[in-house]
């Protein structure tokens, strides 16, 4: 008798389009999942490994893969990545566990209050939550080091601010409808902000520039503004080293 | 070394981009108009890779600090050196101490100063282009010294290239069909192309708002990746063309995809400038 895993073959389905003579896109269309993630992540090193493709960037549920020489056939390319996909090893994706220390205290939390109000939750509920979820880095993207994280408890979902803040701080960690994420540093965001992490997510003079990749997974740790101050100089002096799960 | 006396508008050091860092969200970033940049190093000899300046709408005012050669490319912008006019797609010799000036663009936005032996700056994630928060600074400043590589480089006599004379009015942008074009109502599809934008005040590396609205009722999209020429358009219709200081992932619907050439063209344009889009027939 033949069992066929519904999951597997939408899996194996996507859509081919050409976004510009030497990129090509490939889109599923599927809900993201830890599944599919982990699915894009195998079949984006497949791919990599391919001497007529340059690289890959990742997307919720897209790779898109930039080649080399013009784009001939997408035909030719659709039945290449077929098969290729087909190679891709039924292994579960470890990743690194990060811990990310956090300091929530208002000082470091200018929209905790407003975000708690909002939905009907008191603070330290709402650092409760944040802290006891397990998040997963399913791609950067945004700002350099900006970690698209999956695995926001729903009942800390809140649309996103109107109007932007034209100065998000750098490590400002925050709630933008389904997703929660840290800022790398100063920017524009309309994200609501309910904490500050010491921790440097993107330093362009280390290469890697970011510890996390994606398939990663982080957990928030709740400190002190004492252990931020702590962190933050021990950060300058490149004395700090984050720490991880085994 | 080159002194920078005046910085100009917006002047940066760009070369060929920042491409391997992408997949930890960093912009490409580069020469926008990548062609008249690759045309100031070949005809100095240099490198394809060697970084230039990359004047916007009015350049800088540089002194020379020892002997080089330095070619002019893209738009048109007045450039004297000393007291001597100078033209584009041309490598004149300068010597310690000269000073080169320039005026405001006349035809184009976008002017590359290629020097012999292409400027040397530290490069940071295997590049030069100066971006926020991964080189020390987004643009030159005033009272800076930027170190230049060496070069054994003399011009055959007569060195200039048949200007490929690129008209900079030119309407016409060449785009592809985007992943969610295909959502479009008939109409719209057929109206993005009938449609005159002008370019809005927004525009720079980043990014290119226009000033028409382009109603539609797509929702957003799961965050995918974008690519320099990417045009987005917003939940109130706002069309916005991705450059090459662009984030790489975005979560509006992706209307249109400029082709390379019409990147290069469309960074030669500047506030209130027309547009219209011609479709091009998809790859398949």
């Amino acid at each position: 008798m033949k069992i066929i895993i519904k999951g597997v073959s939408d899996l194996s389905k996507f859509e081919i389009s050409a976004l510009n003579a030497k990129t090509i896109l490939l889109e599923w269309r599927i809900e993201p999942s830890d599944t599919l993630l982990e699915h894009i992540i195998k079949f984006k090193s497949l791919v990599e490994k391919d001497f007529k493709v340059e690289r890959c960037v990742t997307g919720y549920k897209s790779l898109l893969i930039e080649i080399t020489n013009k784009i001939k056939s997408l035909n030719y390319w659709e039945e290449h990545l077929k098969k290729l996909q087909k190679k891709i090893k039924n292994i579960i994706i470890k990743g690194n566990h990060w811990k990310i220390p956090v300091c929530y205290d208002f000082k470091y939390a200018p929209d905790l209050l407003n975000l708690s109000k909002e939905i009907n939750l008191d603070t330290s509920a709402v650092i409760k939550l944040h802290l006891s979820a397990r998040y997963r880095v399913n791609f950067l993207g945004f700002l350099p080091g900006f970690l698209y994280l999956s695995g926001l408890d729903s009942r800390l979902y809140l649309q996103r601010k109107k109007k932007p803040l034209l100065k998000v701080p750098k490590g400002a960690v925050a709630i933008g409808g389904m997703q929660t994420g840290i800022y790398p540093n100063i920017s524009p965001g309309g994200w609501h902000l309910i904490g500050n992490t010491p921790v440097n997510l993107f330093n362009p003079k280390k290469n890697p520039p970011c510890f996390a990749k994606p398939g990663d997974w982080i957990s928030f740790e709740q400190i002190d503004p004492h252990t931020y101050a702590k962190i933050e100089s021990e950060q300058q002096n490149g004395s700090h080293q984050l720490n991880k799960y085994d | 070394m080159i002194e920078i006396l005046q910085s100009g508008i917006h002047t940066s050091i760009q070369d060929i981009g920042r491409h391997h860092f992408k997949n930890f969200g960093v912009p490409v970033s580069g020469a926008l108009d990548q062609s008249a940049y690759l045309i100031a190093n070949s005809l100095l000899n240099n490198s394809p890779k060697a970084a230039v300046l990359e004047c916007c709408i009015k350049g800088p005012k540089l002194k020379f600090h020892d002997n080089f050669y330095i070619c002019l490319t893209g738009a048109e912008m007045n450039p004297r050196l000393n007291d001597k006019i100078l033209k584009n797609y041309k490598p004149y010799p300068v010597n310690n101490g000269d000073e080169l000036a320039f005026g405001v663009a006349k035809s184009g936005c976008r002017t590359y100063l290629g020097i012999s032996g292409g400027i040397k700056t530290e490069k940071v994630l295997g590049s030069r282009s100066q971006y926020q928060n991964i080189t020390s600074s987004d643009k030159i400043s005033k009272n800076t010294l930027i170190p230049i590589g060496k070069s054994n480089f003399k011009p055959a006599v007569g060195t200039r290239v048949k200007e490929k004379k690129i008209n900079y009015a030119n309407k016409k942008i060449e785009v592809y069909e985007g992943p969610e074009f295909k959502y479009l109502e008939k109409e719209q599809q057929k109206l993005i192309e009938k449609k005159i934008f002008r370019i809005s005040s927004f525009n720079n590396r980043m990014a290119y708002q226009l000033k028409e609205k382009f109603s539609h009722s797509l929702p957003q999209i799961w965050t995918s990746p974008v690519i320099p020429g990417t045009v987005q358009c917003t939940p109130d219709g706002s069309m916005i063309i991705l450059m090459r200081d662009s984030q790489i992932t975005g979560g509006y619907p992706r209307l249109l995809q400029l082709t390379e050439s019409s990147i290069q063209l469309i960074s030669q344009k500047t506030t209130n400038s027309k547009i219209r889009f011609k479709i091009l027939p998809k790859i398949i």
